[in-house]
Order: C-alpha cells, then structure tokens, then sequence
C-alpha cells in the first residue's frame, strides 16, 4: 500500500519537470564552442561546482545499492563513503594526480596520456573509458524505473494486462515508457546545452534532492514507530557486531575494506564523471576546493540511504521484501512517507536520476569525441562541426542507453558484471594516471601493458566463476552449487590483485622498453616516449590535430 | 524510542555522531550552496556572454 497521490504528488513531480526543462533549455543561447559545450568554458566556481559534483554522483542507483548495503550490512555497510570521503578529502588537500591534470588543459584524461604515451594509448584509453562507462550506465535506467514503480506501487509487471491492444501494451511497459518520456527530458537539454544545461539543471536537482533526502531522513530518525533506537536493535538482532564494524562482519573484514579503498582512491582520480568537474573549474584552485569541500558528502551518499535501508529491515519483515533486498527500501518509502512528501521524495530521486544521466551522457561522449574520434580530426574542425558531433553523439547515447538498458532487459548477474567492468576501468586507467604524473621513466610500453592486466585479471575471474563450479552442502544439508574461484579467492582478493598486477605490469613494462643509445653530440634518447605533458604544450595543436582550444 | 534514548546511543556513539554530522552538514550546506551556487551561474553566464560579445571572426575557424 503506497501514499502516492497523482493529484498530490504528481502535480509536484510534474511542476518539477517542467521547471528543469525550461532551465535547461534556456541556457542554450551561450554555447558557441566544443568548450562551452563540454567544460561550460572553464567557468565553473566552487559551490556550483559542489552541487554539480553531488548531484552526478548520487544516481537512484546509488540510492538502491547503498540501501540495499544498509539492509544487508547494517552501518557497516557505510564503510565505502568513509573511505571515499577520507580519498576525495586528501587527493584536494594534496593536488594528488587533480594538480597536474588540470593544470595541463585538458579537457580528458586520455587527451594527457597521449603526451606521455603517445596516440595509441590515448585511443586504447578512451575505448576503455567508454566501454568502462556506457556498460556500467546502462543498467541505471531499468533500476531507477524499479525504484519510482515500487515507491508508487506499481507492479514490476502487470500479468493482467490485455494482450496486443495499445491499453495492454501500456499497461504492461509502465517502467519502460516512463524511463523514456524521462530519458527524452534529459537528452533535450543536454544536447541544446551541454556542459552549461547540465551544471544548471544539475544545481536545481541538487536542491530538491538534497531537501528530499534530509526530510525523509529526519522523519525516519524523528519517528516515534522507528527512530534510531529501533535501527540500532534491528542491526544488533541481524547482523551483531558486524553490523557496526567492517573488520568483523562476516561478508567484509580487511580484504573488503582494503579493495574498497583502492577503488575509492582510483575513483576519485580518475572516473571521468567526477574529473568533468575538475577540468570545467575555473582554476585548479577551485578544482581542489571543489574535492575538500565535497568530500563529506560522500559519507552522506552512503549513510543517509543506508538509514533508509536499516529502517526497512526493522519495519518490514522478511515476507514482505520479498527474496531481493534491494527492493525493500523503496517498498518501505512506499509505505512510510506521508503523500505530499511523497511528492518530493519522488522529485528528489528523479532529479538524482534526471542528473546522473545527462552528466554521464555528456561525459562518455566528451571521450568519444576528444579521444576516440582524434584520428579523424588531423585537420581541425570548425567549432559548428565539432558542437554538431558532440551532439550526435550524446543523441546516440542515448538511443543506446534506451535499447540496451531498458527495452533489452539483461540477464544474469548484474552487479559482478558492474564490478568487472569498474575495476577494468578504475585500475588500469588509476595506474596510468599515477605513472603519467610521476614517474619520468613510464612510457607506452607499461601503459600498454597496465591497461591488458587491468582487463585480464577481472575477466578471468568472472570467466571462472560462471565456469568453474562444484556441488557442495550448506549448513542445511541442501546440495548447492558453488563456484571454486568465489570459494577460494573472492572478488575482493580478485579486485586488489588487479590493481596490484596493473601497477606491476607499468613498471616492468616500462622498463623493458629499451633506451635508445644517445648519437655523438647529442642529448640522450628519452625512453619516456613523448615529452612530460608540461613540456610537449606547445607541440600539441601540431601533434594531436584536435580541435582549437581557447 | 527515539534519537535521544540514552543507551542505544553510547552503545553506538560512532554511528550516531556520524548520522548526526550527515543531517547537520547535509542540512547547513544545501542552504548555503543553494545561495552561493546562484551568484556562481549568474557570474558564469556572463563570463561566457561577454566572452562571446568580445569574440571575433576567426572563432567559427574553417570548415571542412
């Protein structure tokens, strides 16, 4: 039973839309430039940078997997913002790898590659960057539609619904065709308006989530029926001591807490999402303010939906979840929040939605255009050709993110997909970024060799787990099947020998290049390949043949 | 029970101090980003509009 009202809460949600719309569209008229269009010119100050930051990285998707955390975890389960937090806080204090990268100029990572490894790893890079982003985005528009269904109490699939008649078709597509009238909103603005539509609309969507998430919490907290003292026992009851210590919860201990902090740190250097906003500030002063003064958030990011989650593992019971625990928090939102909130609530999480999915859109396409598409552009192209495709490209997204994501369901196991692709990504694309920074001796050899290990540890692994099974007993004495590689080794242990591997593969790579033997009565051969990013600057429009930059 | 029933607090003081920081800061800095962010666009649109006042020809480039 859900408190939505249509006439409530649908008039919110509607006005909601229609505002974000027109903020979005009325921006258009200052984009002239590729610049504008995919760092907003460069002119980014910090607190619009900040509710940028927040709202790309808080997705409905976030919201549910950090639920799904609480439930199943308890506060343990905020372990991963407290290391991301910690990350974010000491790469701004420190300039660490975000310095260098934004003083260069660049408007994507793989662009200060090519300086120190040359083209080829700069394309290799933005493949995997792409391939990296768009897979691990494409889940999002199935999951966000589950969320506002079971919120609105919807069914998932409507069984009764009339066969072959427009009302059947309806009645069974509610998820894909509000995720759609949702997408086609996202993909107007972003494509009239780029970086500048999307930091706009992205401060709005900041607002109302951000009042959505408090005054749910608050409710929660404040509750006479629920209230911290039941969180605590509902966590005390299920999960014991583990639920408020990492180290000793069964399913995590050092292995999860070390893994997660890898992943947090490579994140936070390197997930172009994030980056974006660096590289829109105005100065890399203001990128770094923009990290310090953001970083707490992401404690909040786990936090506030895991309270969300721990609330529906005291108030539901396990009947009434259901067999996945990733959708008990949005049936606990269903039943809990009062109509009127609903509405906002409902905004709050669409925004969440609207802006993680234009800021994505816009960013997995800056790489396709800067990096991917650099060989076609030996010749630079004019600022009208280069907004057209950057365009084209966001609009193609988009019909991808549709198909793939929404009206092609996927099978199977979706979240180790989600982790094979993210350390394929994060780990080789982390250690390039250090090396590149660094390290004067790294060169396209390592990279080369970083970006294969970073690729082939993780799929192995998930190649052996679907593969490689044995039939066991539970401690029920039910016959089970149990995969060997997950028994013995555990994608935690998998994820840190990835980085560990990626980051040995630079350095042996690096130096197995051979040094070229210096002519008489000249200077030295570098084995470095090209030029340190700083010193090849003035070379760059003759080498990269990318567009002009102003 | 409540958020300031006693027991259920100093058992978990670290998770509690936490939560609270989250609503307080959560709280504090969506007001003050909500005011400062809107002085942040106006002051980049019109960097970008007199930009773009101040441009001359040769920002269309070629075509190819």
């Amino acid at each position: 039973m859900t408190h939505f009202s249509w006439y409530v809460d649908g008039s919110i949600v509607g006005l909601y839309l229609v505002a974000t719309m027109v903020v979005g569209i009325m921006v258009r008229k200052y984009v002239g430039k590729v610049e504008h269009f995919l760092v907003a010119g460069r002119e980014m100050d910090v607190y619009l940078g900040i509710a940028s930051l927040a709202a790309t990285e808080f997705g409905v998707v976030t919201c549910m997997y950090t639920a799904q955390n609480g439930y199943d975890k308890g506060f343990a389960g905020a372990t991963p913002g407290i290391l991301s937090a910690a990350a974010m806080l000491l790469v701004g204090l420190t300039g660490f790898c975000i310095k260098p990268l934004r003083d260069a100029g660049v408007m994507t990572i793989p662009e200060l590659f090519q300086n120190r490894f040359g083209p080829r790893i700069r394309w290799l890079a933005g493949v995997v960057i792409v391939l990296g982003g768009l897979l691990n985005m494409g889940v999002f528009l199935r999951t966000g539609g589950e969320f506002l269904l079971l919120v609105c109490g919807f069914p998932l699939e409507n069984a009764g619904a009339a066969p072959h008649t427009l009302g059947g078709f309806v009645g069974s597509h509610y998820l894909e065709i509000a995720m759609t009238v949702l997408l086609l909103t996202v993909v107007v603005y972003t494509i009239l308006g780029g970086m500048l539509s999307v930091l706009v609309t992205e401060f709005v969507q900041f607002v109302v989530m951000s009042i959505g998430l408090i005054a749910v919490t608050v409710l929660i907290l404040a509750s006479s029926d629920i209230g911290w003292g039941r969180l605590v026992a509902a966590v005390e009851a299920k999960h014991g001591a583990g639920g408020f210590n990492p180290f000793v919860h069964p399913d995590m201990g050092w292995p999860y807490v070390v893994f997660n902090a890898l992943l947090c740190t490579a994140g936070m250097v390197t997930w172009m999402t994030m980056i974006q906003r660096l590289l829109a500030a105005k100065d890399t002063r203001t990128g770094r303010k923009i990290y310090t003064r953001t970083s707490f958030f992401f404690v909040c990011r786990f936090l506030v939906p895991g309270i969300w989650g721990i609330a529906a593992l005291a108030v539901l019971t396990p009947e009434m979840v259901g067999g996945n625990s990733l959708y008990a928090m949005p049936k606990f939102l269903g039943a809990f929040v009062p109509m009127g909130l609903m509405g906002i609530l409902l905004s709050a999480m669409i925004a969440a939605d609207m802006s993680t999915d234009s800021s994505y859109m816009l960013t997995w396409g800056s790489v396709i255009y800067n990096d991917i598409l650099a060989p076609f552009r030996r010749k630079p192209w004019s600022e009208k050709k280069g907004l057209f495709w950057n365009r084209s490209i966001v609009a193609f997204i988009g019909i991808f993110l549709l198909v793939y994501g929404l009206w092609y369901p996927l099978k199977g196991d979706l979240w180790t997909y989600l982790g094979v692709t993210g350390t394929i990504y994060l780990s080789s694309m982390s250690v390039l970024l250090v090396a590149c920074c660094y390290w004067k001796r790294a060169n396209n050899w390592g990279a080369a060799a970083a970006i294969i290990f970073g690729a082939a540890i993780p799929v192995a692994y998930l190649v052996l787990e679907l593969v490689w099974k044995v039939q066991g007993v539970d401690s029920a004495g039910q016959v089970v099947v149990k995969s060997v590689v997950r028994e013995a080794v555990g994608p935690y242990y998998s994820g840190i020998a990835t980085y560990v591997a990626a980051g040995a593969a630079m350095v042996i790579g690096s130096l197995l290049k051979p040094t070229a033997p210096p002519q008489p009565g000249t200077e030295p051969a570098s084995t470095a390949g090209p030029p340190a990013f700083g010193e090849a600057r003035s070379r760059k429009a003759d080498e990269a043949g990318g567009p002009p930059r102003a | 029970m409540g958020m300031w029933d006693i027991d259920p607090v100093v058992r978990h003081w670290f998770w509690w101090a936490v939560t609270a920081a989250c609503v307080l800061w959560y709280s504090t800095v969506t007001v003050y980003v909500a005011i400062k962010g809107v002085s942040d666009i106006r002051r980049m649109l019109r960097r970008l509009s007199d930009a773009q006042g101040g441009s001359s020809a040769a920002d269309e480039g070629r075509d190819d």
